[in-house]
């Protein structure tokens, strides 16, 4: 099914696609998984090379200036290979986070070489709300101290810096700050994840120079709903990348094979359900391109789509990845199998940034404009 | 909200003219007429009427070529065109000639048979129904058994045709009729345009589940119908109508009464007499069907840009079909368990446009439960549903 795109979209959306397809190859990912590589350095030099990590970064800091349609074409394509570098993580805070913050001049650079890997943190595991951390950061003759805690960071393991956010004991307000994770005060566990990322739980007593303060008080809040928005659109993205590959995959295995003398793709009630596998796929794409191009054009209804899109790729992407290994069989419960490696990193991407209810109970307080 | 095609100023200015055409257009009748529609079909007296008004102001088919009466209206003007409509309370013409039987006509019609028919159908003077299926011929339309046999400058046809809507109103249907026995069942088909007054029809109406009278089985007696009457080559019927399916179904646009039903919820969601306000899960099931609802607008605006780019959206409105028929169900369910025991009074006296006394039900609740019992059959005419999902199999998936 046809969807438009701009030629400049069509030709990225091309190369990127025969690049991952040559070079990110199912069964060496993973061994490198099993090895307990969850990133690849060369691959994140790749993305860096062929410019996808420049992609959101505005053209005075060098940067291609590109939107969230842009990015989606990609996050759908990490979806569709699987891809366990924090691409989508890094491309959401780029663009969010540090592309408005005050260090962006020096920090951009360095985020489209592929020197700095910078990953969202806000979670807490003893924390309610995802909004409002319990870590602080507070300024004292020495700098700004930042205390607390992050959990369930995705691909944590695989960044150079994580922007936290943390409440400002000054402010009272939220902030925003750049940590690298090798700095003194800072103590990571790792953690091997089902979707073949390295996660992360960090804690901080950490003192930083005032370089590392990204954003402060209000524009740290409206940083945090850009981040919020465009990370489910992005996560939206790559889950339709998954959905759609696990119906790819079940579409070409039941036309091979076969049971009670013909191929499984010849019963009629096996193939309406991937006839509704490929509708709910569908529709659930155009809604997220809407969302982008919402997005894009600054549309007073961009939010609600985000939250939109969010609620609709959650709930069919569960519901394809459920249906794809139900289709297949046995065979689709092993680990050597693709099709399940789609459903795991779906289910990753359900509760990452946002659950389906918390963006169904925003969806709802945003009135239509 | 149109987020992958903004619509330019200039078409805020064609919607107030629709708009402010609207306003001075419709009467209170009319208005009524559109607000107590339960089916596809409004009144009939008030929705030819409101036909012939369109027809006077050179409205009367907007999809048309401009040569056969149409507007040139873009897709995106035809679009504000139906949406304001809605949105008036319109009433809904019977418009099998106009959507289903013009195209036709224009793509294999004779010269002679589009300068006799087109004017009255545009018009709205001559009422069309269309005889394809039979009690023994539903999804499987191919093996239709209703004969017209040849003879000399006429067929003559013998048979019957069931779910035939609005033909006891209808002067004109539009009929697949077997030619040849002796070849593949959808080789042997023809199509033929048959006068309802020619002796030897009867139409026998029969009331919906929701009581009122749209359904009808006709019955062939001897009918006699001039060689003149049919369209197409002999045996190429199977064709003329397959035409129509594929164009048909990517032109439509659930999402405007979609949005309309949409309306509806949220207004039963205010009302404290609504049973839904006891219901905690009721606002987030409205919410999601309201973002099903967004996910199948932007897909019919998916395959209007692929229509304006020229390209035949073919098994693309299976997929808006299923979507679109569903999702108004799951709209009417909404609003029935809303109603609750307020939508159970039947009144049919109500549900005329001249009526304007008492109501049994409250005013927002007498279409209610006739909607949702009308909303059933949304899934089984024009293709069933499961059609529908064979056809996405077949032709997306390569099953």
């Amino acid at each position: 099914m046809a969807a438009h795109m701009t030629e400049d979209q069509t030709l990225l959306k091309d190369a990127a696609e025969r690049y991952l397809r040559d070079s990110y190859d199912f069964n060496q990912r993973r061994e490198r998984i099993a090895g307990g590589v969850y990133s690849d350095p060369s691959q994140w030099q790749a993305f860096a090379e062929m410019g996808w990590l420049a992609l959101p970064i505005a053209e005075e800091f060098g940067g291609l200036g590109l939107g969230a349609r842009e990015m989606a074409i990609l996050a759908e394509l990490c979806g569709q290979f699987l891809v366990t570098e924090p691409l989508i993580d890094a491309l959401a805070a780029t663009h969010a986070i540090i592309g408005v913050s005050q260090q962006r001049e020096s920090l951009l650079p360095r985020v489209a070489e592929g020197e700095v890997i910078p990953v969202a943190a806000i979670d807490e595991a003893e924390t309610a709300s995802r909004l409002t951390p319990a870590a602080t950061l507070t300024q004292t003759d020495a700098g700004w101290h930042l205390l607390g805690a992050k959990h369930w960071i995705s691909a944590g393991a695989s960044a150079t810096h994580l922007a936290v956010l943390a409440q400002s004991t000054d402010t009272e307000g939220l902030a925003w700050v750049l940590v690298p994770t090798a700095a003194d005060g800072v103590e990571c566990d790792g953690f091997p994840t089902h979707d073949g990322r390295g996660g992360m739980n960090c804690r901080f007593d950490v003192v930083l120079e005032a370089d590392h303060i990204l954003l402060l008080g209000q524009p740290a809040s409206d940083a945090l709903e850009a981040y919020r928005a465009l990370a489910m659109t992005l996560s939206s993205a790559e889950t339709l990348g998954a959905t759609k590959a696990a119906l790819d995959t079940t579409v070409d295995y039941t036309k091979q094979r076969v049971q009670f003398g013909q191929p499984l793709a010849s019963f009629q009630a096996l193939q309406h359900r991937m006839s509704n596998m490929l509708i709910q796929t569908e529709l659930t794409r155009s809604l997220i391109y809407a969302a982008c191009n919402a997005s894009d054009s600054g549309h007073d209804d961009a939010a609600r789509f985000a939250r939109a899109a969010k609620v609709k790729a959650t709930t069919v992407g569960r519901n394809v990845s459920q249906e794809a290994i139900q289709l297949h069989g046995g065979i689709a419960t092993t680990d050597e199998y693709i099709v399940g490696h789609f459903f795991k990193r779906i289910t990753a991407l359900e509760s990452w940034v946002c659950s389906k209810g918390e963006a169904l109970k925003e969806f709802m307080a945003l009135s239509p404009p | 909200m149109n987020a992958s095609n903004p619509i330019p100023t200039d078409y805020d200015t064609f919607r107030a003219s629709i708009r402010a055409f609207l306003k001075d257009a419709m009467t209170p009748e009319l208005i009524r007429a559109g607000e107590r529609t339960t089916s596809v079909f409004s009144d009939f007296e008030a929705g030819r009427q409101w036909q012939s008004i369109l027809h006077a102001k050179g409205w009367g088919a907007p999809e048309w070529p401009i040569e056969h009466g149409g507007t040139g209206w873009d897709i995106q003007q035809r679009y504000i065109f139906l949406e304001e409509c809605k949105l008036a309370n319109a009433p809904n013409p019977v418009m099998m000639g106009i959507q289903m039987l013009g195209p036709m006509l224009m793509h294999f019609g004779t010269e002679a048979q589009k300068a006799q028919f087109l004017p009255g159908i545009i018009s709205g003077n001559d009422v069309w129904c269309q005889g394809y299926s039979e009690p023994g011929s539903g999804s499987d339309l191919a093996s239709l058994k209703t004969t017209a046999e040849r003879d000399g400058d006429e067929y003559v046809v013998n048979g019957t045709k069931i779910w035939t809507s609005m033909a006891h109103h209808s002067n004109w249907i539009f009929c697949l009729v077997r030619t040849d026995k002796s070849v593949k069942q959808q080789a042997g088909i023809s199509f033929l345009l048959i006068d309802m007054a020619t002796p030897g029809i009867t139409v026998a109406p029969f009331p919906s589940l929701d009581g009122e009278v749209e359904q009808c089985q006709v019955f062939f007696e001897n009918v006699r119908v001039p060689v003149a009457n049919l369209l197409g080559e002999e045996n190429q019927g199977w064709t003329v109508a397959k035409y129509l399916l594929e164009f048909e179904r990517g032109g439509q646009h659930f999402t405007i009464e979609l949005k309309k039903q949409l309306g509806k919820l949220q207004r039963v969601m205010a009302n404290p007499n609504s049973r839904a306000i006891d219901d905690p899960t009721y606002a987030y099931r409205v919410a999601e069907t309201e973002i099903d609802v967004m996910a199948l607008e932007q897909t019919e605006l998916r395959i209007k840009g692929s229509l304006s780019a020229g390209d035949n959206p073919g098994a693309l409105s299976s997929l808006v079909k299923v979507s679109g028929t569903e999702l108004g169900q799951r709209c009417a369910e909404l609003l029935i368990e809303a109603a609750g025991q307020s939508a159970i009074p039947w009144q049919s006296e109500a549900l005329a446009p001249g009526y304007t006394g008492d109501t049994a039900a409250p005013a927002e609740c007498v279409t209610t439960m006739a909607e949702y019992i009308n909303s059933r059959a949304t899934t089984i005419y024009g293709g069933t549903a499961e059609i529908q999902r064979g056809i996405i199999a077949k032709h997306v998936l390569g099953l």
